[in-house]
């Protein structure tokens, strides 16, 4: 049996061997009283914690103390007295179900209420019976409706804790990527004329559901905070502002629901405009929901500079399945990726429209933005949502997520697909190089193949043989210089040609002879549309631009 | 202007297959932006057998700028202003909550729901949604009143 003990911050023992004597003491106390015989054989002694451990963890808050049995303690060991007075104080009856039926799940609630509630979550050690009876505490403590037992251990939020055992269950936990949280900078434009803390949006993914974003003061101890951990991380976060108390808030995940709680913040933390508690006091839990607004601190000096202003946060929880292959983002794609290519409307339920201007996005030649949420629009459409004052965010219309315009491209997140379908984009890649370049691929796709082509015709007949079908532009260039052609010479197909044809560079030996002559003939492509009809030359780019947003890039 | 080419595909779409109970037309043939809506009572609420006149103006902005909604005709209702302006408090067409994804025949089936169902909780008139939270039965006979001398359809 691993024991777990406590060390009060107030007040050190004189000495080694006084600390040894109370610790044998209280290992004495709990086995003969709170542990049921037979697993008190099986227990072993454990050493004393080492100084640097204690001081290690002087700061950190206080968690239940897990015990063999499903009763917690959380008390100070600076005496023993408290505690032997407390558990002595017990009813007989309630003395002997503890130390006879300990392993029962009816354990009085009011005892575990009085542990459990200075704790947001009970330890996850216990099996069977004992675990349900923990789990039910856990709603109780909660939902504030425990009565107090006032002969129950006093718990303390300053004690430090120092355990022994290795076999953390937090460790062993793999983190579920529902369990995200982030936060961006929220200005309140109808209720405050001063805008609040600026900050970069932060990220955090709990490693297991036992773990606590602590939000405070930024520190230079700490050292620089990654605001975007790619793995799960529980790393604290701190705003430069000195409204915002050192300990001012924490995010927990309970049952699956995100709660924040004021941890006793002198400026006050905000859900929705409503003060969770008093000045310095730590307020219940309350449950936060997407799209909430959380405020921490008011303005001090009128906000006059940036370091007393408050920090306004709005909170976007659990929104990573839109960053993951689902029906709408694949629909997306092959929207996308069918662009200009006559695919029937009815293949893209769903994501056909803009909803700005209930316009087609699935006619070629038009400029769309596309967010990281997969919503696709016109970009004429969409800009002013785009250029605002919250710029580089942007919020979808449709959705209401938010996203980063100004992120870096992150390609941790590859699809599951991505594998299989780099295979299909090898074979297809092929198929193009072989077909004729009025197939109805993009310009740059038949542009490669019509170069592999190139490069493959090694001999002076093939060369001759394209020769025959090429001429060399002399009027008009296009604007587009090929690497291996600096000198600007573009070829392009000769004869009628399809209005959906694309010119294509074509890598010509050094030694041909009209490269000198053609270096000073370019000129711009023409802007008028009826020049566009006449001359069937210009190059066309069936897909249509597209101004994409980096996270779209992997749909 | 951008906005008028999605109001005209809206308002053609509305003509074409309107929703239940509500009729529109424009206040002018010349602005798509002032629109003439008359909504039927629905059925099973004091509202019924009347039409109530609802004026619909979308500003220049819109879709970015949600619609304000005003009822021409008077209306004993929480979410509707007792006043000449008669103006309508919806969750959806305040300016922190409106979407340009959101359309005209949302906004006008919401508007009717409210009919069936009013929201005490976000009332305009609070005097009214107190009586209806606390006596249902004298906000009924109140509303159907009204509606009798004011909402009356001519024959």
């Amino acid at each position: 049996m691993s024991t777990t003990t406590m060390v009060s911050e107030s007040q050190t023992p004189p000495n080694r061997a006084g600390r040894l004597r109370r610790l044998s003491q209280l290992r004495a106390y709990t086995q003969s009283h709170l542990i049921p015989s037979s697993s008190s054989s099986s227990s072993t002694a454990t050493s004393p914690p080492s100084a640097a451990n204690q001081r290690r963890n002087r700061n950190s808050l206080s968690r239940v103390v897990s015990l063999s049995s499903p009763f917690h303690i959380s008390t100070p060991t600076d005496s023993i007295q408290p505690l032997a007075a407390s558990a002595s104080s017990l009813s007989p009856e309630r003395e002997a179900h503890h130390t006879d039926n300990s392993a029962s799940s009816d354990s009085d609630p009011r005892e575990q209420s009085a542990s459990s509630a200075s704790s947001r979550s009970l330890p996850s050690s216990h099996e069977g019976s004992a675990q349900a009876a923990d789990s039910g505490l856990q709603t109780m403590a909660l939902d504030n409706c425990a009565p107090q037992d006032s002969s129950a251990p006093a718990t303390t939020t300053d004690a430090s804790i120092i355990n022994d055992s290795n076999n953390s269950s937090a460790a062993n936990k793999k983190p579920k990527m529902n369990n995200t949280i982030r936060f961006f900078a929220y200005q309140d434009t109808h209720h405050s004329s001063r805008p609040s803390l600026q900050f970069s949006p932060m990220t955090r993914t709990l490693p297991s559901e036992d773990c606590v974003i602590r939000v405070g003061r930024y520190s230079e101890r700490d050292g620089v905070p990654i605001a975007n951990p790619t793995e799960p991380s529980d790393a604290p976060i701190g705003f430069k502002s000195k409204v915002v108390s050192r300990k001012h808030c924490e995010f927990s995940m309970v049952n699956g629901q995100w709660h924040i709680k004021d941890v006793g913040s002198s400026s006050g933390t905000f859900l929705n405009r409503t003060r969770l508690s008093q000045p310095n006091m730590v307020s219940r839990l309350y449950a936060v929901r997407d799209g909430d607004i959380v405020q921490l601190g008011i303005d001090f000096r009128g906000g006059e500079e940036m370091i007393f202003r408050c920090v306004r946060i709005r909170i976007e929880c659990n929104r990573t399945w839109q960053q993951r292959p689902n029906e709408f983002n694949k629909n997306t794609e092959s929207l996308i990726n069918n662009l200009g290519k006559g695919k029937a409307a009815s293949n893209f339920e769903g994501c056909r429209e803009c909803s700005i201007c209930l316009g087609s996005v699935l006619r070629p030649y038009q400029c769309l933005f596309m967010a990281a949420c997969a919503h696709v629009w016109h970009y004429k459409c969409i800009r002013r949502l785009i250029h605002t004052p919250d710029y580089p965010m942007f919020q979808c219309p449709n959705c209401r997520a938010w996203t980063d315009l100004s992120a870096e491209v992150d390609d941790s997140m590859e699809f599951d697909e991505e594998s299989a379908k780099e295979d299909g984009d090898a074979t297809d890649t092929k198929a193009d190089a072989t077909n004729d370049a009025n197939a109805d691929a993009t310009g740059e796709q038949s542009q490669a193949a019509v170069q592999a082509n190139g490069e493959n015709a090694t001999n002076d007949r093939e060369l001759a043989a394209i020769a025959e079908n090429l001429h060399l532009g002399e009027e008009r260039n296009t604007p587009t210089q090929d690497a291996e052609n600096p000198d600007g010479a573009n070829i392009t197909t000769k004869g009628p040609v399809s209005g959906n044809s694309q010119s294509a560079n074509i890598p010509i030996p050094n030694g041909s002879s009209s490269h000198g002559n053609q270096s000073n003939s370019r000129s711009d492509t023409p802007a008028n549309h009826e020049a566009f009809e006449d001359d069937p030359m210009t190059p066309r780019n069936d897909s249509g631009p597209l101004a994409l947003d980096g996270r779209a890039g992997h749909l | 202007m951008g906005s008028m080419k999605r109001i005209s595909k809206e308002l053609a779409e509305l003509m074409e297959t309107p929703p239940t109970g509500i009729s529109i037309q424009l206040a002018d043939e010349s602005d798509v932006y002032k629109w003439k809506v008359s909504m039927k009572g629905p059925e099973g609420t004091p509202y019924q057998g009347g039409t109530f006149h609802v004026n619909l103006t979308l500003p220049n902005e819109y879709p970015f700028k949600p619609p304000t909604v005003s009822f021409a005709t008077k209306i004993y209702h929480p979410n509707v202003s007792n006043d000449d302006k008669g103006s309508m408090c919806l969750g959806m067409l305040k300016s922190d909550e409106w979407k340009p994804s959101s359309r005209i025949a949302a906004v006008l089936e919401f508007a009717r729901q409210l009919l069936v169902e009013p929201m005490p909780d976000d009332a305009v008139e609070g005097r009214i949604a107190e009586q209806y939270s606390n006596d249902r039965k004298r906000f009924e006979e109140v509303a159907r009143d009204w509606t009798r001398r004011y909402a009356r359809e001519e024959k």
